[in-house]
């Protein structure tokens, strides 16, 4: 496919969901909600999925969307700043707490590096609930405004979402970020940025020896990952106008690996279709909702088992591939 | 004149030395081959000096600096490449991707410029995928520049390994073990290959098993046993050396190649 | 102060017990259990029921959880991990594994058990005075000798039995283990039924003290990270170190900094790995 086709049916695809989605839902608030919320947890998904890329697991993505939405909602509500930017501020207070986290822990074995980042969920959770003059602990932070009016030299850019149709102005600003981030994504796949993380991903010591400062690199994909995470978590806050300590948790970031591994690893949009299907299918069996964990982890168990290398492996037998020196055959001395 | 000396180098696992106090030069534009017999060390030194292991005394000096135990991507920038022994390469890209990948050491561009897709980027995507072709045609395997790299015969890997390391534009180049695993007809091209390379005015270290290989193409050989440096001289010295014959005595003659 | 430190004993050695089995998994098939706490969860489950609804003794109530975690050790190997490492030996697939199986324990824990706190009478009654102003209830002093004794004891049938030399060589190195003639997949299912066993006793003992509820496991499971982190990743005595040195903190932050000291903890433990990457004891 060239290049201007694959530009016009994006640009189709995209007219597609901005236009189609609201005329369908016209009328029916929730389902545009359901959307809504399925592409500000697509945005979020992006970034666990470049971590995938690199061949790391981040089980603490939730972390970083509570620290992503707890700063969007203090900047708002505390220090009065504009939901506009707020919403960068938030992406990279969660990056600022990403790199702090990655440049002492990306050097050493995966499995460190996801047992911190599920710890980091845990400890977020408690951390909001017991810091109770910034977080205003377990009663959480209500009332977020709505985003205002955002205009540059009296030029209004972004009109005050009060004034519009809440449902809708929130759709569109989901459909947004989610165009942006997917979009940032496949750029930095497609370029030699991509080339290199999957240079990590396959063979580290490799990338190494032509001279690629590995620890640094993943640092990188960890600072993108987390951004999303921050901006993902300010989109939730101001779209359910409040935060709570469990707004996500755990559970959500384990959720998050599943929406990538459905979705397809090697896919840059395979997060998108995961979270996507999994989230509205959901929504539509609506009566299985107390068993959904239950039903998640069937899926993600039996995809392990008879997938073990990701849906990918029926697509392409690309991600993954059995790299017998990645496991020593000592795992430790006893 | 030296462009690498190694200086009473010792690497110790728990009590036991992989390598220990062992001192030589490596000249500029010569091949230099470290042998000895199984255990000898070989593989230990080989990582010391590329410094994907950090020594545990002595140093390793590159042009004047020391750059032992530093870090892998740190060495490589200085000129300092190494290849793998086991068929390391990226599986799913092409042989032609592989290449240009690893001139990445080369790029101008920052990480910004590649997400841009600045016009610096540009440029030296073009360069260097107009260098990867020069290489592997260089080195035979131009005809196979858009096969899977996993697809390759061994032979044909071991030629994109030396490939990838040639992207990186060493000053001096690292071969761990080129010739294991080759039958004659194999180990003859990758000879012609390593003498190539150094036509180039590339100065080559190899850590070779093969001894037959080693006395062909070797200006000077260093010989190991035990972690001990036992023996370092041209080939025909080697050959005659007490030291080393008896180093491998109990082995097959065939194995010296004598 | 006295009583802080007696409160850190208390924690740190039913800790010191899940840790041991979490590393032995490690050491032995390189699988970072995601999945551990739920074990210990299981087992408080198991007890509150043979003990605290149907009545048996509490002794009765250990053996049933020893038995019951020891043969769920064993289905995680057979019908889980063993399958996935033969096809994948990549962390990333084990690891994976082990988060959905912690979904899935904690899923059907709601289902089963609800989301109320479950607490049991107490075991023993009457408080232990140690000089001056520190206190342990006999219920606590009992959990510590148990504690200790199955640590002694793993120790012992590490250290000196035919199983226990088997799987140290499996951990030294899997593949010489095998030439040597060590049946590996009956070790691994051993290595899974000692350590999921262990997680249960100390799930089991604890709630005779603090109750259980479905929710607690991700939370256990995150303790014994951090005490396999702070002790060195695979090292039996780091497992040990790692789950005093965790209680002490906890014990110490409670009483310094009550409601953020996990946060205290979690911080330290950054700036520890950034120091001391592989822990106190771990290899290199």
């Amino acid at each position: 496919m060239t290049r201007n086709r694959k530009i016009t049916l994006a640009a189709v695809a995209i007219a597609l969901y901005l236009i189609g989605v609201p005329w369908l839902c016209a009328g029916r608030n929730y389902y545009l909600g359901v959307v809504t919320t399925a592409s500000g947890l697509a945005v979020i998904c992006a970034g666990v999925w470049l971590i995938f890329y690199i061949g790391r697991i981040n089980i603490g993505q939730g972390a970083f969307a509570l620290i992503g939405g707890y700063a969007a909602a203090i900047a708002v509500t505390k220090w009065g700043l504009s939901f506009w930017i707020a919403m960068p501020f938030a992406g990279l207070a969660s990056m600022l707490v990403g790199m702090l986290i990655g440049l002492p822990l990306l050097r050493l074995k995966g499995v460190y590096f996801s047992m911190i980042t599920l710890s980091l969920t845990e400890t977020a959770r408690l951390a909001a609930q017991s810091l109770k003059a910034v977080t205003n602990g377990p009663n959480g932070i209500l009332n977020i405004p709505l985003p205002g009016e955002l205009s540059i030299f009296g030029v209004t850019v972004i009109p005050d979402f009060a004034t519009l149709n809440k449902h809708r102005a929130l759709f569109y600003l989901g459909a947004v970020l989610l165009v942006v981030t997917y979009a940032v994504i496949h750029r930095v796949v497609n370029s030699r940025l991509g080339w290199l993380f999957r240079s990590l991903q396959q063979n580290e010591d490799l990338a190494s020896s032509f001279g690629v400062n590995v620890p640094m690199l993943r640092v990188i994909a960890f600072a993108i990952c987390t951004f999303f995470a921050g901006v993902g978590g300010a989109f939730f806050v101001v779209m359910q106008q409040s935060i709570y300590p469990a707004t996500f948790a755990v559970q959500d970031s384990t959720y998050f690996l599943l929406y990538c591994f459905i979705g397809g690893l090697g896919f840059v949009f395979g997060p998108l279709v995961g979270t996507f299907i999994l989230y509205m299918g959901f929504e539509v069996l609506q009566g299985f909702k107390e068993y959904q964990p239950l039903l998640y982890a069937l899926l993600m168990i039996g995809v392990m088992l008879w997938l073990p290398n990701g849906l990918l492996s029926i697509r392409l037998p690309k991600f993954l591939p059995p790299k017998t020196p990645s496991r020593p055959a000592s795992g430790g001395d006893i | 004149m030296a462009i690498m000396e190694v200086v009473k180098l010792t690497k110790r696992f728990g009590g036991l030395a992989a390598v220990n106090n062992v001192s030589f030069d490596v000249h500029e534009g010569e091949i230099l081959s470290v042998i000895g017999p199984n255990g000898a060390g070989k593989s230990t030194l080989f990582k010391l000096i590329s410094s994907f292991l950090p020594a545990t005394s002595g140093k390793v000096v590159f042009r004047g600096e020391d750059i032992t135990s530093q870090k892998p991507h740190v060495v490589a920038r200085k000129g300092v490449i190494r290849t793998f022994q086991e068929t390391t390469i990226f599986r799913d890209m092409t042989v032609l991707d592989n290449v240009v990948v690893a001139h990445h050491l080369h790029s101008k561009a920052s990480l910004i410029g590649f997400f841009l897709g600045t016009r610096v980027a540009r440029d030296d995507e073009a360069g260097f995928r107009r260098s990867a072709e020069e290489i592997i045609d260089f080195l035979g395997i131009g005809q196979m520049r858009d096969e899977a790299a996993k697809n390759l015969p061994h032979g044909h890997l071991r030629a994109l390994g030396m490939a990838m390391g040639m992207a990186a534009a060493p000053k001096i180049l690292l071969l761990d073990e080129p010739f294991a695993g080759m039958n004659a007809e194999e180990t003859e091209s990758a000879l012609g290959m390593v003498r190539g390379i150094r036509g180039r005015g590339i100065t080559v270290l190899l850590v070779e098993h093969d001894m037959p290989a080693v006395m062909k193409v070797s200006d000077r050989i260093v010989v190991l046993n035990f972690g001990e440096m036992i023996a370092e001289g041209a080939p025909s010295e080697i050959q005659e050396n007490e030291a080393v014959i008896e180093a491998y005595l109990g082995r097959e003659d065939e194995e010296l190649g004598i | 102060m006295g009583q802080v430190l007696m409160n850190g004993i208390y924690s740190g050695v039913q800790y010191s017990l899940i840790a041991l089995g979490l590393t032995l998994i490690f050491s032995l098939m390189n699988v970072m259990n995601f999945a551990h706490g739920q074990l210990y969860v299981l087992g408080g489950f198991v007890t509150y029921y043979v003990y605290g609804i149907v009545g048996l003794p509490f002794a009765v109530a250990l053996f049933a959880a020893a038995a019951t975690l020891a043969a769920v050790g064993v289905l995680f190997d057979v019908l889980l991990f063993r399958r996935v490492l033969a096809r994948s030996a990549r962390d990333e697939s084990t690891m994976l594994l082990a988060s959905g199986s912690a979904l899935l324990l904690d899923s059907l824990f709601i289902i089963f058990f609800g989301e109320k706190h479950r607490g049991v009478p107490p075991v023993a009654g009457g408080v232990l005075r140690i000089g001056q102003g520190i206190f342990l209830p006999y219920g606590r002093a009992l959990i510590i000798a148990l504690s200790v004794i199955l640590i002694a004891a793993f120790i012992l049938f590490m250290t000196y039995t035919r199983w226990g030399r088997g799987l140290r060589a499996m951990a030294q190195d899997r593949d010489a283990a095998r030439l040597m003639g060590v049946n590996v997949a009956r070790y691994s299912m051993l290595g899974w039924a000692i350590a999921a066993l262990l997680a249960g006793l100390a799930g089991a003992m604890l709630v005779s003290v603090s109750g259980v509820n479905s929710g607690l496991g991700t939370w256990i499971s995150i303790k014994a990270f951090i005490m396999v982190m702070i002790g060195g990743a695979g090292a039996i005595p780091g497992a040990i170190i790692g789950g005093l040195v965790l209680g002490m903190l906890e014990s110490l932050g409670a009483h310094f900094m009550s409601g953020s000291q996990y946060l205290a903890i979690f911080v330290a433990l950054i700036v520890f790995l950034a120091i001391r990457p592989r822990g106190l004891l771990g290899r290199q």
